[in-house]
Formats: C-alpha cells, structure tokens, sequence
C-alpha cells in the first residue's frame, strides 16, 4: 500500500528536488551555488532513473494498457511461453488480457517524466482499472 | 581488428578489415538542416553532366554525359544502372553536377544574399556595425537559452544598424543602399545616389565618353554599382568567420551562390518513352538541366574565344533566369520566358509545396495497402461494435498470421481454401528465404500440409478481426473507430445505425473507407483505443454519442406508451427480439392479473436492462422527457416522467432525452457511468434489435392525411394569419406617418422591421403550437417529434398550416428590384406578402411568389454552407496544426513536444473531459450519484438514530470529507470540485432540517424520536450513506483522472474545429438591445483564433462607479461619445469681408445642455488647436467670441490670395469633424441595464481604447472590459487577454447552443499565451511557437521554412507529431510515452508446471 500514500497529485513533484539535495548534504556550502548548473548538466545527461519515492499514477493507464497488452500478444503469436492456464482462447489478444488480469505478463513500464528521469513499475505492482 | 583470433584462422585477403555496421534498425534522433558547399557537391556526384542532348539518336540510347547519362540511374524497367548494376526497383540513383562557367544567384536564398549584403562593406566585407554594438548582438546570440525568433529579431537589429552606416568604420569606404533591382535577379548598390562628392568624381571619369556619345549624359545621374554573382562571391569569400557568427550564419556565405549545381538521379525524373517509338516526355526538371547545360556550354565558349561583353552578360542572364527556375519556377521577378504559353513548369520549390506536394501529398499523409471502400448501409442485428463486410470484400484484405500451436488447424484449413474461397488465404510466407507461396495456383493441399509453426499465413478477413472505419471529413477523433469484423454476403459496409452520428454518416449513398491494422501490436492499441465502446462519449462534452437514433427512439416511444399492454404471448414474443436466443430471461409478474395477465409496454425495458437476475444491473434514473407538463413529477399525464429504479422502467414514455444522443441524463449515460461501457453498448444491442424488429411488425409511416390539417385548424390559421397581417400593416401605417415608437439605438425603418419581423414569426410559432394541440394523438409526424426522433414542431407547421417567413441574411427578402422585392408588387411595398412571408403551407401549396421566395431562403443555406465548410476546415487544420503536439506527461503537466510547459494540471483539475457527468463540466452528478447510493445502500442505524440532528450532521459531513480527502487543502481533488461537494452536503442538511421544521421538530435539539425517525426517513442521508457516497465519490473521481499519454491538445482542437462545422447560417444580435449588433459565429471564432488586432465589432462593457443609476450613465456616455463640432453647433460658415476672411462657428447650446455635454466655446477651441489635421498652431488664430461664437482664421498668409481660398474650403470641410468632446475612437456608447446586479446600470460601448475608457470619470475601471483581445493584452496584461480568449470562445459557442468543456478552451488560451504574447494561430503564430522545421514545412511557406533552416543550422529533434510522421516514427505520445522492459527473471513459464510442484 505504500504507492497508495506516495500518489498524493502533483504536489508531490515539487518535493523531489529538494529531496536529492538532503541526500547530499555533506557536500553543502558551495556546492549550492552551482546547483543550477549541476542541474542543467545533469539533464543533458541521458535517462537516470529516479531515486526516491515513486511519484507517477499507481494505475496502469489505458494506453499502457494497450501497449503491454499489444505486445505481449505480438509475443504470443510468434510462440513465446504462455503464463496462464488457457481454456480453449487461440487469439494471442484475448490470451495477452487473460494474463494481464491475472498479472502475469513479466513486462516492466518504464515511465520517463520530462526532466528525462524515469520510473520501473512492473505490471504486478499496478492497478487495473475495473471499466 | 576487433577479432584478431578469427583474423588468423582465416585466410589473409585484407590488410584493414572493412567495417560493416551491424544489421540492426536504426532510428534517425535528429536532422540537421545546411546549405551544401559545392566541394561537397562534386564530392557526392558520380558524373559531371555536360552534354545537353538526352539521346544518342540512332539507338536511342542515354547520350553519355548527357542529363539522362546511365552512371545516375535508370527510369525504365530493363535498363541497368551503370554506377551500381542494380536495375530500377534497387537502384537509389545518384547524383551527378553540372559546374557553372559563371556563378549565380540561388533564388531561395537572394533574400538573404541581399540581406548580408547590406550588411558588409562593400570593399573590405567586415559588418558595418560599430563594434561596440557587434558585440553586444554576439553575446545575445552565443547565450544558449535565445530562442529562435529571438535570434531572428537580433539579426533584424544588426541589419537596421548596419544600413544607417554610410562609411565603414575599418576601411573607410563610402558605402550606399543595397536593393533589388526591380524585375530581375539583380542586385543594385546604390553607392553615389546621396553621394554627390563622389558622384561627380565618378561622372568625371565618363567625361569624354560622354562628349562622343550624347546617350550617356542622361543615365550618368541613376549610376550605381551592379552587385553581380561574381562580385557578390568575392565579398562573400572576404567575410570573416567570425563575422559568420554575428550574421547568424551556419555555413560560409559563398555557399549561398550556385557554383556548382547538383544534378538529381534519373529516377526521381523519369523519362518516359512515347508508345509510337518516337521521342519520349521528359520530366521539367530534365528539360531545365537542358537549359541549363545550353547556356552554360556557351558561356565556357564565350569565355574561351572571347566572345562580345553584351553578348556574354545576355548568356548570363540567360543562365540566371534558368538556374531560378530550376528550383523555383513560380518567383515573382523572376520573367517567365515570353514564347513558354504552357503550362508553369515543376520546380523543385513546387514539387514540395501545396496539398498535393511532398510534404502534404507525401510524406505527411499515404496512399495505403489493406484498405477498401463501398457504399454504406444499416443493419440493426448487428451489434454496436460490429461492422459488417462483403465477403468480396473480406477475399481480397488479409491479416498475416504467424502459426502456432493455437491456430495451426485453422490456418491449414484457409491454405487448402485458397484465394477463391472465404475464409481462405492469399499467401503462405515461409521463414528462411524459402519465399511466398501464391496460392492461386499450384497444389495447395502441399502447401497445407507443409505448414509449420512460425509460418505466415496472409489469410482472408474472418469473423471477429480488427479492423479501423472512417468516414471523411474525420473532424473528430470518433470518426474513425475500430470495429469487429462480421463477414456477409452483399456488397455493402453495414453497421449498427446508433453509430451513425459519430461518423456524421447517413445511407443516401454514402461511401465510407475500412483499414486494417497488420500486426497484433496494431489490433490491440486498435481495440483498446479506438474501440467502438470506449468511445461511446464524445471528449467535446462528454455526452453520450453513439446512442440509439431516429426508428429506435419512435419505436421505443410507441412501446412505453401506458395504453400499450401485451399478453403473455405477445410479450414473449417481443422479449425475444431483444436478444439471438442467446440470454435467459425471466418474464416478469403481468403488470395486470384478472381478467387477463397483461404485461405492460414499460415492463420490456425493464427486461431490456436486467434480463434475469444474475445480471447485476441496476440502474437508477429521474430524468425529464420533452413532453414533461413540468410538475407532477411522476404522475404527468402526458407520461414525460422517466425513473428507474433499481432497473424498473416505473413512469414515463422513453423518447430522446433518455435514449438518445446529445445528453448526458440519459440511460446509456447512466449505464455507462455507473457500470461499464461495455453495458452501456449491449443495452444498445437489445435496444436496436427490439426496436427494429418491433416496428418491422407494427409499421410506421406518413401520408398524405397526416398532414392534412382539420378544418378546425385551418379556420384559426387563417384568423391567426390575418390578425398577423392586421398588426403588420398597423405598424407600417405608423411608420408611413411616422409616428412608430422607436426602438432602443434604431432608425424608423429598422424599428418597423424588427417590430414586423416579429409579428410574423410568432404567426409560424403559434401555428406550430396549435398543430402539436390539435394532431391527433396518432399522427406519425406528431409521434416524431414528440419522442424527439425527427422534426420539430416547426416542420410540422411547414407541413400543415404556414410555411412562414423566409430571410434572407437575417432580414426579410430584400429588394432585388428598385424599392421592392419583385416587379409583381408596388414600390416601397412592406407589406408581409410583399416582402416573403409564405402563408401557404407545403400541404396547400406554394403561389408562383411564395415559392420565388421560398427558393431565396433556400439558396442562402446552400451558399452559406459552401463556403463555411473550407472556412472551417482551414481553422481545423491550424488548430491542429498548433495544439498537435500538446500532451499530458507522467507529472500531470501538459506539454509540447520541445517540452516547454503549457499547463501546469491540465484544466486545473486534470481531469478528463471525456468522463464529465455534470451538465456544465462537473466531475461528477452528485444527486444521481446519492440517489444510486440511497437505492443500494442499506440505511445502517447508528448509535444517534437514523440520522442525526442537522447540526450534528454537518459536523459529520465535515469529518467525513476531511476523512474521504475532500477536505480543505485537499492535495486529491481541485478546489472547486471539493467546495462543491461541500456545498452539495450542506444543501441536503438544509433540506433535513427544512423539513424537520414542517413537522413541527425544534430547530436546535432532537425532537421525539418517532417523529425524528420519520424526518431522517425521508431525507436518507444516514450517516453510513454519508460513508458510502464519499466513498463512491472518491472512486469516481480518480478514474475520471485524464491518462499520462493522453493527447489532450489534439482532443482540444478537434473539440473546437468540429463545432465550426456546425455554426452555418444565422446572424445574431445584443439581447434587448437591437442596436448593438456582434459578430458571431464562424467569423468571430476566425478573429479569436487569429488574434486579430482589428475586430470588426469592438464592444466594451463599462460598469459604473457609484450608485449606477441610469442618469450616471447618461453623463458617462456624454464624456465617452465622439462627439463632433458638426453635431453641436447650428452653423459653420466662412465670412469673406474685404480683406480679411475667417470661418464663423455657432455653437448649439440647446442642444449641447440637453445630451448634458461639457462643451463650451473655450473647449471648442482647445479642441480645434488639437486638432491633427488642421494644423493651427497659432492661439490667435481662433478667438473665441461670446460664450457659443467662434472665429477661426485660416492658416495661410493674408496676402496669398488664391491660397487662403482652398484654405476656407478645406477649414470648412475638416471643422465639423473637429471631436470636441469624447474618444475619438469610442464610435457609440448605449446605456443599459447591468447583467451582474439588477438596478444598476451599465454601457455598452462600441469602439476601443479602453484605456482612455477606464480612466474615465464616473467610470468603475476595474469591472470595464472588452471583447477585443489585443486591447486586453496591451493594457490589462497575458493573464487577462487568456481569460478573455476563453470568454470569447465559450461567448460564439453558447450562441449555437453548442456546449465545449472548458478545459479544451483553456488549453487553446494557453497555446496562444503561454510564450507570453498572444500568439494567433495563424503561419505567423505557429512559426513563433513551433520549433520543428519539419512540422513547419509541413503547414505552411513549405520551402522558406526549409531554406531558413539550412541557412542557420536549425536541428531538428524528431520530438513532435508532425516530425514522428514525416519520418515514419513512433511518436513519443499516448503508448509511445513509456517504454516496455522484459522481465528475464520471470521468464519459466509458471502455468505449464504441476500446481504442487511449487516455483
């Protein structure tokens, strides 16, 4: 249940930063005043993943939804392992939603956020909208 | 060298090995934008291209070194290319060049050529900027965070200082003005024109020229230096690099001029050969490279024997012109050869422009495979969802499909069907190189038993694939959806008719396109995306759009009609429309028991809903239908009652309001809301098949006698069309006297219009009223447009008693002849008649006249919507254009695509606009959302009782919010929904205590606990409901968060170009007052979305200071009128005395008092000297005489006589225009009523500056506004202007009734403001706000945007949505915003292995 705290809106982004500076506090002093440039240099930098707690909707979204669900039975239909007991479905589609209900497809979403951070979810920790 | 093991075992061949990229696919992250050098040119050309003639004649062959020469490819299909052996389909083509003699001018570029030009020396070639100022401009370009038009406005301020500098500050030199010469591809510098010094020295030297030839004389005056190619090449060369930088250069200027000229591959420009053997067509661009050859060739001769100057520069010229038109054929200035009469040739500038260019035609948009098109039609047994296709058509699409284990028996069975069989398949693929097996022909029955696992199978289309359809024009995202496929025999596309508004598709012969999706990964972003059911509400609104139409409602409506009852027989009968025999029912208890079991009309839809009982729908429901009597509730006795409960169709004939579309009370709504689409979707699958098969049976049409009306009827129409005409002809009378009361700011006529336009128009409604009273019950047109499936009483009307006025413009029929509408009536005829009022009725029939009329009415709506359509489109376009790229990222911010944000939370709330069940945009419906906790939550008694005090209950509602994350500060939902809720609670607590107080209870403390217990039943808030419906909020509320991904910038400009579409037709006015009229509609729309600086009906609204009465705001209106001299004295004449003449000026006083102006002699005069355009400067020169005397003296010496004459003419002219008091820019101001608090009183003021208007006494400033946007930006700030963008558009939407949520309005003021200007989205806007040089050259200006990205270097990161396209790459939006990882660790498959083995 700790995602369920963690997802408390957008206020939450405007904390991060000031989170990796106290992880560095021994640095302090003059490190300080070139944080603006550490910062910039930093986002030129490629993808870092991003420490601290998760910030991003605990719901797989639809179009994550779509995708995991698109390519997972790409997968099918060139013969990958199924993860599920099956009970006479042959389309790759209807198996790939039958795995994701029972949260078996062994995807990880990798969620970049602007600043080129991102954040893993495993389809096991995320929620399924009921629709 | 990587491998050094292998190297050795090998035998020794290469020295180096050769480095082979290895074969991944690769994704291009940028392009890079720059002219090329002509080393570069020569470098990457196979040939130099020097012979003009394309064949070598005898055997036709390609004439070597000739344009079509084979080393640069080939363009037919036996022909190998010479450079790489590989024939047409493999063969890229190469470049070959052509090296110019001479150099010339790169059309594309002399703008900037000319610009670099003006501003270097024309001797030493350094800036003519003084340096102190270079490096000012240096350092504002090196900073990395100048952005691109930033830079542009720099380098404009360079070249408008260096075009001041006369002489360069390094070498001294004098330096002139550098232009194009008119026409021509010349460039003129003008070194002597202000010159004089020099100009003679100059002249100095023609001196003896000119004592032998007199022609020279007269042009020694306009000399100036010719900036020819050459010299031009020389400057630039002499440029320094880092003069480069500060001219925002990329490259070297000397790229700009054509040395060198890259000629194209063959293949791009094919030739093809004439079927007659003799010659063949040649490509425009093959035919210039001729040109150009020519003309070169006879230059290099020129210059090698030496051949006459005149001659040569002609040659030149000559090649100038050719090169230009090489690549662009359409410049202007640039001359057309006089003898070419046909048609424009092909440049490369126009093979890229325009909607049939490269970028529109190609890159942006394709022609497809998979895909087909035929006529529509209606099929209601199939499902929403469905779509239904010939089996014709179903033969010749194909889906690959890999084998598997799965599927391997079906797909043997399609390769033995083959090609002519459905379901077959078209083509077996085997892996490995073994190639496509065509199954037309050969022995099938090898192919299928020598199927494996990971083979392909192309097979037909089958029952239940996936496949996309559209119908043009695709305004919105629904217009193009995926469906399930069901194949069928016929030859038409058929769906579900409850689909049809979302493809805006009718069956008159309409034709609709289908795709299909080729990879699994498509069909499943298609299903789950574009679905049918999960696009069942519109994002405009979020009403429901796919609903049940037309047939349905009206059978729906006859169904439920009370006197309908069925036997057991019957009703059993009908039950089994509903479903394919596939759902158990349970057949409700009769509704009647003795003398006969009867079961009622209303009883089906209670089946409809909940077939049996283990369907766990329930659906609770008030809402009201059209012919709701408006109280009484559920006891109308016209039925308009509708309620649900618990699923239970309990009061009320269904008609539009509850099935249909449009609306968001509806039962689809509802199911949809409260259950799941999918619900929603096979309600409307019962719905559909119920309906269609019920009137099958019942039958349902119109004749001749339901439109013929009573005679009843007919007598008070016409006593109703009499007394109409009676009132008219009262008023026109008045008017001939002229003793009609005016209307508020109008002329006599326009009152009389407005008065009998009135008249005439009640005449059609009421004749409207009394057709829906009098109509038989039965009357199938009456049945209609009741239940809201077609027609409106006014059509009924149309049809029975009264056609009614016809307008044309929004006025009645305008005189096409001199004073009247036709020669058939007398001049300055008014009369209704006479002016296109129709008495007749379609049933009675149209006189020759009516119908003239008629036919006038008509054409305007054709017209209108002829040309609302481009005009709209073209809006869409820019809209999407500008908003294409805006999207939600995974902090709830929105975006574009160079990640530059737009909203902080999307719509402030960040909430979907697709999943709003409120009526204005709110979250969601609170009363339905309590009414379905009330029908299916228990009570639950409480320690307090059933429910407690009111106090003590508001105490708990507060606990309890703060508790469900409603409270305040909540960080869960936005402020506004949260104050809502509260609002929404409290109201019931009133209610409680409302009705606690009727029963007698005390109003602080409980009261006996019997009566207490009743007044907490009929309220039902307990407080374990409480719990429950806050629950149920919070629920509802996260899943209505908008998805990170989700493109809201598209869905937002779809939402506001769609309802363009819509508003044709229809001039609208002020509400009471008549005067002011504004634009509306599709033209204002155009102004706000363009940002228009000059809007053709500026409006303020002025509120007033103090009390407000209407006398303030006389007096105000008095200070903010243009009022003019003309309009305020009783005479301006010229006094002509000997000697001396003067203009005399009396003012009016009586008049001045009476409109309670401020305008005396002395302020008169002050007006005068202020006055611009008379120019009196001199105090004495008016003299103001008496307290409403002035004289004015004309400024011109006494003694010229003939002048002074022309100076009184124009004084006499120019004074009545003089404002002496007011805003010259204020043309009108109407005191009226205040919208805001009732008693006071506010202006309407047409005309601008308001800021002049604010400052204003008597004026409250900070409750003034206008309508014009650009004002508010100027004086108010970008804040203010965004929130009067949003105002506008809602103001043009509501006008239409047309309903857009706010949050795709807001997202639209955002996109003009967020770069902190308003931004119209027009070519100039959008090139301000985009980055992308790709997206740009794809909108509009295709190749200027090019060449300015080559000439600066602009990269471009393939970010935005228009990029992805182009270069054929997923976009980083929607499901392309993440990426998906494999778990390796997870790999073993689990399900495989025994249960009890463990992992």
């Amino acid at each position: 249940m700790a995602e369920a705290e963690d997802y408390v809106g957008g206020d939450a982004e405007w904390d991060e930063p000031e989170e990796e500076a106290d992880a560095e506090e021994i640095l302090e002093g003059e490190e300080a005043t070139d944080a603006v440039e550490g910062d910039s240099a930093e986002a030129q930098q490629g993808p870092r993943e991003n420490t601290g707690p998760r910030t991003t909707t605990r719901y797989l979204t639809k179009y994550e939804k779509a995708r995991v669900l698109g390519t997972r039975a790409l997968q099918i239909s060139m013969n990958a392992p199924i993860m599920v007991e099956l009970s006479g479905e042959t389309d790759p589609l209807k198996i790939a939603e039958k795995e994701l209900r029972e949260k078996k497809i062994p995807f990880t979403i990798r969620r970049y956020l602007p600043d080129k951070s991102y954040e893993d979810w495993s389809i096991a920790d995320l929620e399924i909208q009921e629709r | 060298m990587a491998q050094p093991n292998q190297e050795e075992s090998v035998a020794l061949v290469l020295t180096k090995q050769i480095y082979e990229p290895p074969e991944v696919p690769k994704r291009i992250r940028q392009i890079t934008f720059d002219v090329m050098p002509p080393g570069e040119m020569v470098q990457v050309s196979e040939m130099h291209v020097s012979q003009p003639k394309l064949y070598k004649m005898p055997d036709r062959k390609p004439n070597p070194d000739g344009p079509l020469d084979l080393r640069m490819g080939v363009s037919n299909k036996q022909a190998l290319c010479t450079t790489c052996g590989h024939k047409l389909q493999n063969c890229t083509g190469h470049f070959g060049h052509v090296k110019l003699q001479l150099p010339v001018f790169h059309i594309g570029y002399h703008r900037n050529t000319i610009q670099i030009l003006q501003c270097i020396c024309k001797s030493c070639s350094r800036v003519l900027a003084p340096d102190d100022e270079q490096q000012a401009i240096l350092r504002r370009l090196r900073r990395p965070r100048t952005e691109r038009f930033q830079r542009v406005a720099l380098f404009k301020k360079l070249l408008d200082r260096c075009k001041k500098v006369k002489i360069c500050p390094h070498c001294g030199e004098v330096n002139g003005t550098v232009k194009k010469a008119t026409g021509v591809l010349k460039i003129i510098h003008e070194r002597y024109t202000k010159n004089v010094d020099e100009l003679n020295a100059y002249k100095e030297e023609f001196r003896d020229a000119a004592g032998y030839n007199d022609q020279i004389a007269p042009l020694l005056n306009k000399i100036g230096d010719n900036l020819n190619p050459l010299q031009t090449l020389s400057l630039f060369k002499a440029i320094r690099n880092e003069d480069c930088e500060l001219l925002d250069l990329h490259g070297r200027p000397e790229n700009l001029l054509m040395t060198q000229i890259p000629v194209p591959p063959v293949c791009i420009r094919p030739s093809v050969e004439m079927d007659t053997g003799a010659g063949s067509n040649e490509d425009d661009i093959t035919m210039k490279l001729v040109q150009i050859i020519d003309a070169n060739n006879v230059i290099r001769k020129a210059l090698e024997d030496g051949l006459p100057v005149p001659n040569l520069m002609e040659n030149w010229d000559f090649l100038q012109n050719q090169c230009a038109m090489f690549i662009n054929s359409d410049m202007p200035g640039v001359r057309r050869d006089p003898n070419e009469i046909s048609k424009p040739l092909r440049g490369f500038v126009q093979r890229l422009k325009g909607k049939q260019g490269r970028f529109r035609g190609n890159l942006s948009g394709k022609r497809v495979d998979f895909s087909g098109r035929t006529v529509i039609s209606p099929d209601p047994n199939l499902s929403v969802e469905e779509v239904c296709i010939p089996r014709l058509v179903a033969m010749n699409l194909t889906y690959s499909e890999r084998v598997t284990e799965h599927n391997i028996d079906a797909l043997r069975t399609c390769v033995l069907n083959g090609m002519t069989t459905w379901p077959g398949a078209n083509f077996v693929i085997f892996p490995s190189g073994k190639g496509r097996w065509f199954l037309k022909f050969g022995d099938r029955r090898s192919a299928a038993s020598e199927l494996r696992v990971g083979d392909v199978v192309e097979r037909h289309l089958k029952d239940g694939d996936i496949v996309l359809f559209n119908r043009q024009p695709s305004l919105h995202r629904m217009s193009i959806m995926a469906h399930e496929v069901r194949v069928q025999p016929w030859r038409t596309f058929r769906f579900n008719e409850s689909v049809c508004s979302p493809y805006n598709a009718d069956f008159d012969g309409d034709e609709m396109n289908l795709h299909v999706p080729q990879t699994e990964e498509a069909r499943a972003e298609a299903i789950h995306l574009m679905g049918v059911t999960n696009n069942l509400c519109t994002p405009k609104n979020g009403e429901i759009l796919i609903a049940a139409t037309q047939d349905f409602l009206t059978s729906a409506f006859i169904l439920t009609s009370k006197d309908k009852t069925y036997t057991r027989a019957q009703f059993s009968q009908i039950c089994t429309y509903m479903g394919d025999a596939k759902d158990h029912i349970d057949l409700p208890t009769p509704a009647f028991l003795k003398p006969l079991e009867l079961w009622t009309g209303k009883q089906l839809f209670s089946i409809l809903l909940r077939p049996n009982a283990q369907t766990r729908i329930f659906v609770n429901l008030e809402t009201k239908e059209k012919n709701y009597c408006g109280k009484t509730q559920h006891m109308c006795p016209r039925d308009g009652w509708v309620c649900f409960h618990n699923s239970e169709l309990v009061s009320g004939r269904l008609g539009k309001a509850t099935l249909g579309g449009g609306n968001k009370a509806g039962l689809f709504q509802v199911l949809n809301a409260d259950y799941s689409p999918k619900a929603a979707a096979q309600c409307m699958n019962r719905l559909a098949k119920l309906s269609a098969r019920f009137i099958g049976e019942r039958g349902f049409s119109i004749g001749i006698d339901d439109v013929t009306p009573a005679p009843v009827l007919a007598a008070d129409k016409i006593k109703m069309i009499n007394k109409g005409y009676a009132t008219a002809e009262d008023f026109i009378h008045q008017f001939e006297q002229g003793t009609l009361e005016l209307q508020p700011g109008c002329n006599m006529e326009q009152s009389l219009e407005a008065l009998v336009t009135g008249v005439l128009n009640d005449i059609r409604q009421k004749a409207g009223n009394l057709c829906m009273e009098t109509l038989h019950w039965h009357n199938s047109p009456l049945i209609m447009s009741q239940c809201g499936s077609k027609g409106s009483p006014i059509n009924i009307a149309q049809m029975v008693a009264c056609v009614g006025q016809q307008s044309v413009g929004g006025k009645r029929a305008p005189n096409g002849f001199k004073d009247r509408s036709l020669p058939h009536f007398p001049r300055g005829d008014k009369t209704p008649a006479g002016k296109g009022f129709v008495g007749n009725s379609f049933y009675s029939g149209l006189t020759p006249l009516e119908f003239f009329f008629h036919t006038m009415g008509g054409r305007e709506g054709l017209v209108d919507t002829a040309v609302k359509t481009a005009e709209t489109g073209y809006m869409s376009r820019r809209l999407m254009k500008s908003l294409e790229d805006f999207h939600l990222h995974y902090d709830s911010t929105v975006r574009n695509a160079a990640n530059g944000i737009v909203q902080l939370k999307y719509g402030d709330d960040g909430l979907d606009p697709v999943m709003m069940e409120g009526k204005d945009g709110e979250p969601i419906d609170l009363a339905r959302a309590l009414s379905v906790v009330t029908a299916c939550t228990a009570p639950g008694v409480g320690a307090e009782g059933l429910v407690p005090h009111p106090r003590r209950l508001e105490e708990l509602m507060e606990e309890q919010l703060q508790a469900a994350g409603f409270g305040r500060e909540s960080t869960f939902a936005s402020e506004a929904f949260c104050a809502s809720l509260r609002k929404f609670l409290l109201g019931q607590a009133a209610t409680l205590q409302q009705k606690r107080m009727r029963m007698g209870l005390p109003e602080k403390q409980a009261g006996d606990g019997l009566v207490e217990l009743a007044a907490g039943k009929t309220s039902g808030l307990t407080p374990h409901r409480l719990k429950a419906f806050l629950a149920l909020c919070r629920r509802r509320y996260e899943l209505k968060e908008a998805e990170p991904g989700a493109t809201v910038g598209a869905v937002g400009s779809q939402s506001i170009g769609e309802p363009g579409t819509q508003m044709t037709l229809k001039t609208f006015h002020f509400a009471g007052v008549a005067s002011m009229n504004v634009t509306l509609g599709v033209p204002r729309l155009k102004e706000i979305i363009n940002a228009a600086k000059n809007i053709s009906t500026p409006i303020m609204t002025v509120k007033l200071a103090g009390d407000g009465s209407q006398g303030a705001g006389r007096l105000v209106k008095a200070r903010l009128e243009r009022t003019q001299l003309g309009q305020v004295c009783k005479h301006i004449k010229a006094m002509l005395l000997p000697g001396h003449a003067h203009i005399v000026v009396r003012l009016d006083m009586r008049r001045i008092s009476k409109l309670s102006l401020d305008v005396t002699a002395m302020t008169v005069k002050l007006a005068i000297m202020e006055h611009p355009k008379l120019k009196i400067k001199d105090a004495n020169a008016v003299r103001v005489m008496n307290h409403d005397l002035l004289e004015v003296d004309p400024p011109v010496a006494r003694e010229n006589r003939k002048q002074l004459l022309y100076a009184l003419a124009a004084l006499l002219q120019e004074l009545p225009k003089v404002t002496v008091q007011g805003l010259a820019t204020v043309q009108r101001a109407v005191v009226k009523a205040d919208s805001d608090t009732p008693g006071r009183w506010e202006l309407g003021v047409e005309g601008t500056n308001l800021r002049a208007v604010m400052a204003m006494l008597g004026v409250d400033g900070e409750r003034s506004a206008t309508n014009n946007v650009a004002e508010i930006e100027k004086f108010l700030g970008i804040e203010a202007a965004r929130k009067v963008i949003i105002q506008e558009i809602v103001r043009v939407m509501s006008a239409y009734g047309i309903q857009i949520d706010h949050r795709h309005t807001m997202l639209l003021a955002d996109c003009m403001t967020f770069k902190g200007e308003v931004l119209g989205i027009t070519r100039f806007g959008i090139a301000k706000m985009k980055d992308s040089v790709l997206m740009l050259a794809s909108f509009e200006k295709t190749t200027d945007h090019l060449f300015d990205a080559a000439l600066h270097g602009r990269t471009d990161e393939i970010t935005g949505v228009s990029e992805s396209i182009i270069m054929g790459a997923p976009m980083p939006t929607g499901t392309g915003i993440f990426k998906i990882l494999q778990d390796t660790e997870l790999q073993a498959p689990t399900a495989r292995q025994a249960p009890f083995l463990g992992p």
